[in-house]
């Protein structure tokens, strides 16, 4: 079935599009409704599309709608084309929705920005671009917009590009990003070379079918290594072990932004994809493995180093990457419902975080340091209601969060059917979430007791602007956290319950995942049990460290073990690991090419020698051409003269006789080229160079039999009668 | 001998022709060599006479007479002016650099070849003399006037450009030279007076003209 | 006489013309020199017509008689006034196509 889903991306295009030709000549509420209307448009028609066109669609792969044919080369044929079926529909409504949202909150957020309509368009170019990744039909399709959101991500990170810290941080964004790209790709490559195509549906099927994909390659099977570069490529979009270190940084971007591109969607690619090409990670277990492995190590890893942080930002970008962990745990343990389950309640609750963070740095006069905040819960009350949604929700303790992180650790409890060899990283990953959702509820409570509780540990100055964010900006807050709450509700363990059909989340995605995972009941209520212990254990330790400020416990942890709490916070040095490991040896590097290739090389020799040789001819032409002798001039005047007189009236003579030998006879034909001889040359021929002719005044061809075998060098003269001219031409012939 | 006396030349012809072209072929090459100018003018004339008499015998009346009032007249005095004007003597007349000297030998090439080529194959006949009225003013003047009177007109216009352009080009440049300076000096006065002062702006650097 | 006699005096005169141009140094004589080349022309061109009784080679001589007056004006009056500036006639020096 097709539905027009090219508008779903094309409406945010058009709209960056315009907003970049003539949004500066518009005011702030134009702009801001061509954005916002063209997210809204996009929303409605994926709303339309999904509600009523897709169930139709669904058993058949879901609605599919085919702009034309992109690249037909040889046995490759891409269309470019959409497809919506459960699985990008549930992301499609993500984005545009959550996206609409955001437009919202930047209108009030961005308000004092004179780059108003840039950062509009650059939104309007992100989500168009997510949109086209998400609703791909295919991976190359897919990496359109893998690519388009790096390079929007870039933009929005840099967006206050004059600061260099800012456009340093979106440089980092990308490049990291293009590592995992090249991951991407070879696993593109690995797919297409076995698979014989890059169209989602057919690679499903054909990993399904088996025998293709498992073949054996480089010690494992083709599968293996595809899954595992395509891993690498989302190690690199939705931050993971090692390529993570741009998240913290991409911070320096605008709060809608973070909110937007590194919470609710661009960060969850990565999950998507692997979702998406399930059928090949399936084929893998020791990918899968290895999937869960990172996941779980990066969620743990990010949590500690969020304990330490001072940035509100900081703290939720680390909590952002730990939160992509349990998601990467989600589908590396087969669940790949419990993943994107997760990635549907993150958007909300992280969302609504980072926009809170908004709210609250915007009080605080820009500053995100919660070492000066406090007690805002008085003045700011509905960001603090928000917040105090959002946070429970992250911890676990109750609404959709609770629902969402239970269902991926008791997936990966149970993850024998997909992991088999490797179900033992499944539940080890299991217990590691476990400690990391301890952690995570840790240190979001520390930053909620240190924000909103106690008094304020502002400056006075500070503390006499704190306000409440406008309506433009509160309106969406509450639309997330509305969302936070009760958007679990779509993914209700309705098993538990013996109404499996309550789990209206099983009903979109099973025809296009498979089945979920099937959970023991004991295990699902073991899980949810122990991990809401957890969590609340997480908060009372919070409390205890920082509950109305900073308390006495923490002061003495801080005492005890400085050396490790500056580790955390200087987030493990990881970056400087890398600078000293990776960019210094690329810098040098870089910098040897620089002088032997650019400077010598390239200026010297391949730029000088041309430039030396042009000036040495312009110097030369210009001594006989332009150097203002008039006799000069007529002397080159004469000669050339001269010269064409005698090269046009030379007689036509070959550079080679034609010489047919035939026993002690020869035969020469001294005609220029095969057309008849002009009639005015006259032919002497000289069969023995001796400086007489044997034959003179005769025509273009001559026949001589010589007397004796040997070698002898016939001479041709040819006269020219008209213009008393001859040349003459040398041939030598051996006769036997 | 024949090629100096060729068939059905009359004597007198010949002898007339040698002479003629020998004082036009001498005084030609005394122009070019000599160290004096004057001297070389006065050679050239001795050249268009030899020339208006060459015409003469070959029936050009017409243009004989206007060699020698033109080229020997009009032409030749302006020459003498300019000699006049800048006399110099030259101390080493001929340069021979050289690719001039390489001019002058493809020249000769030319000219070898010319003879080489036209010369073996033209009719060595001599023309049959035209009737008495061929060359005359009226038979001349008949042709400009009628077929070639485009031609007549354009030359004419041509002339009176030549005047104009050689009354141009040989005007004296002093007072435009003093107009241009007296303006660069009013202009620069000029925006002196209308910068504000103290220090305000530099003083604009005078031009030198080109 | 033959035409053939007067062509080649026509063309001896314009070589003797041509290496006028280019060998000597003094401006005026090369104008002199350009003279002679185009007596040169046109004693061809009155002999041609001559022998073919054509009185148009007349008519096109005195055409280039006058061209060659109009020439020898504005080419001295640029000799006067590049005398004028440079102070000397001698062609070797004055080379330089820009000051």
């Amino acid at each position: 079935m097709t539905f027009n889903l090219r508008l779903i991306p094309l409406l945010p295009f058009l709209g960056a599009a315009i907003l970049m030709l003539f949004g500066r000549k518009w005011s702030r509420d134009t702009v801001v409704a061509v954005a916002a209307g063209a997210i809204a448009g996009s929303c409605l028609v994926a709303l339309d599309a999904f509600f009523t066109a897709l169930p139709l669609a669904a058993p058949t792969g879901g609605l599919r709608d085919s702009v034309g044919t992109w690249i037909a080369a040889g046995p490759l044929k891409i269309d470019l084309a959409f497809r919506l079926d459960g699985l990008s529909g549930l992301l499609c409504l993500i984005i545009t929705f959550i996206g609409f949202l955001i437009h919202i909150y930047s209108s009030g957020y961005m308000e004092h920005d004179p780059d108003y309509p840039r950062f509009f368009a650059y939104l309007n170019l992100f989500c168009g671009s997510m949109l086209v990744l998400v609703l791909g039909d295919s991976l190359p399709v897919m990496f359109i917009g893998w690519e388009g959101v790096g390079l929007c991500s870039y933009l929005l990170i840099g967006f206050w590009y004059k600061e260099t810290a800012n456009a340093n941080a979106g440089k980092k964004a990308f490049i990291v990003n293009r590592i995992g790209d090249f991951g991407f790709l070879i696993g593109m490559f690995l797919l297409y070379q076995y698979a014989g195509t890059l169209n989602f549906q057919e690679i499903n099927a054909t990993a399904t079918a088996g025998g293709v994909l498992t073949q054996p390659l480089w010690g494992a099977t083709v599968a293996f290594w595809a899954a595992l570069f395509l891993f690498v490529g989302a190690t690199g979009k939705s931050a993971q072990i090692p390529l993570y270190v741009w998240l913290p940084d991409a911070m320096a971007g605008p709060t809608p932004v973070s909110a937007l591109i590194h919470a609710a969607t661009m960060v969850t690619a990565g999950v998507y994809m692997v979702a998406r090409t399930h059928a090949v990670y399936l084929l893998a277990p020791g990918a899968l493995a290895i999937v869960t492995a990172v996941g779980a190590a990066t969620a743990l890893f990010a949590a500690v180093i969020g304990f330490a942080q001072n940035d509100f930002k900081k703290v939720l970008a680390y909590s952002t990457v730990s939160q992509l962990g349990f998601m990467f745990v989600g589908v590396g343990t087969g669940n790949f419902e419990g993943g994107i389950f997760h990635l549907f309640t993150h958007a909300f609750f992280k969302a609504g975080l980072f926009l809170c963070a908004g709210s609250v740095m915007h009080a605080m006069s820009g500053s995100g340091d919660i070492t000066i905040m406090g007690g805002l819960r008085k003045k700011l009350p509905w960001t603090h209601g928000v917040f105090v949604v959002c946070w429970l929700a992250i911890c676990g303790v109750v609404f959709s969060g609770f629902l969402s992180k239970d269902s991926i650790i008791a997936g990966a409890m149970s993850a024998e059917g997909a992991m088999q060899d490797f179900a033992w990283v499944g539940r080890a990953a299991g217990i590691v979430l476990s400690v990391a959702a301890l952690g995570t509820a840790f240190y979001m409570s520390r930053l909620y007791f240190l924000v909103f509780s106690g008094e304020s540990r502002a400056s006075d100055e500070i503390k006499h602007h704190i306000h409440e964010s406008p309506g433009s900006m509160v309106g969406p807050l509450v639309v997330l956290a509305i969302g936070a709450g009760l958007g679990g509700l779509i993914g209700l363990p309705g098993g538990l319950f013996e109404h499996a059909d309550w789990n209206l989340l099983d009903r979109e995605l099973s025809p296009v995942l498979g089945a979920e995972v099937e959970v023991s009941h004991m295990t699902e209520i073991a899980v949810m049990v122990g991990a809401t212990l957890l969590a609340l254990l997480g908060i009372g330790l919070a409390w205890l460290f920082y509950g109305g400020g900073y308390r006495e416990p923490s002061r003495k942890f801080a005492a005890a073990v400085p050396k490790l709490v500056k580790l955390a916070q200087d987030k493990f040095r990881i970056d400087e690991l890398y600078q000293f490991l990776i960019v210094r040896p690329i810098k040098r590097i870089a910098q040897a090419i620089y002088f032997v290739v650019d400077r010598i090389l390239i200026d010297k020799i391949l730029v000088g020698v041309p430039v030396a040789a042009v000036d040495f001819f312009g110097r030369l032409s210009r001594s006989v051409q332009g150097n203002g002798d008039g006799q000069r001039y007529m002397a080159v005047f004469a000669l050339g003269a001269a010269g064409v007189l005698y090269f046009a009236t030379r007689p036509m003579a070959p550079d080679a006789l034609k010489v047919t030998v035939s026993g002690l006879g020869v035969d020469v034909d001294a005609r220029r080229g095969n057309k008849a001889a002009p009639e005015a040359l006259e032919y002497s021929y000289d069969f023995d160079d001796g400086g007489k002719p044997e034959v003179s005044g005769a025509g273009p061809t001559a026949h001589h039999t010589y007397a004796q075998a040997g070698s002898y060098t016939i001479r041709v003269d040819v006269k020219d009668t008209h213009w008393n001219t001859s040349t003459s031409v040398k041939q030598k012939v051996t006769v036997r | 001998m024949s090629v100096l006396f060729p068939d059905g030349a009359s004597a007198g012809d010949v002898v007339v022709f040698w002479i003629l072209a020998a004082m036009v072929a001498f005084f030609a090459v005394f122009t070019i060599t000599r160290k004096n100018p004057v001297t070389a003018v006065m050679s050239l004339v001795a050249t268009f006479f030899g020339l208006a008499a060459m015409y003469a015998t070959l029936s050009a009346h017409f243009l004989a007479v206007l060699q020698v009032l033109v080229y020997a007249g009009a032409i030749t005095v302006l020459f003498i002016f300019v000699v006049m004007i800048l006399n110099r003597e030259e101390v080493t007349p001929l340069s021979f650099r050289p690719l001039r000297v390489l001019g002058v030998l493809a020249g000769v090439y030319l000219f070898v070849k010319f003879v080489d080529v036209v010369a073996v194959g033209m009719p060595t006949v001599v023309p049959a003399t035209p009737s008495d009225t061929f060359g005359t003013v009226a038979a001349v003047g008949d042709l400009l006037f009628r077929d070639f009177l485009y031609p007549f007109e354009a030359i004419s216009i041509l002339l009176l450009v030549a005047i104009v352009g050689g009354v141009v080009i040989s005007r004296s440049h002093q007072k435009e030279v003093a107009a241009n300076l007296a303006a660069d000096y009013r202009k620069q006065v000029h925006e002196l007076a209308s910068h504000d002062y103290p220090g305000a702006a530099e003083e604009p650097a005078p031009e030198g003209h080109h | 006489m033959p035409t053939i006699y007067y062509l080649i005096l026509s063309f001896a005169l314009f070589l003797i013309g041509t290496t006028g141009v280019l060998l000597r140094r003094n401006a005026l004589i090369v104008l002199m020199a350009i003279e002679l080349q185009l007596n040169g022309g046109n004693l061809a061109l009155i002999a041609f017509s001559r022998q073919l009784g054509d009185l148009k080679g007349h008519v096109f001589a005195f055409l280039i008689i006058a061209l060659a007056a109009a020439e020898a004006a504005v080419g001295l009056a640029i000799l006067v006034g590049l005398f004028r500036g440079r102070q000397t006639v001698n062609l070797d020096e004055i080379t330089l196509m820009k000051r």
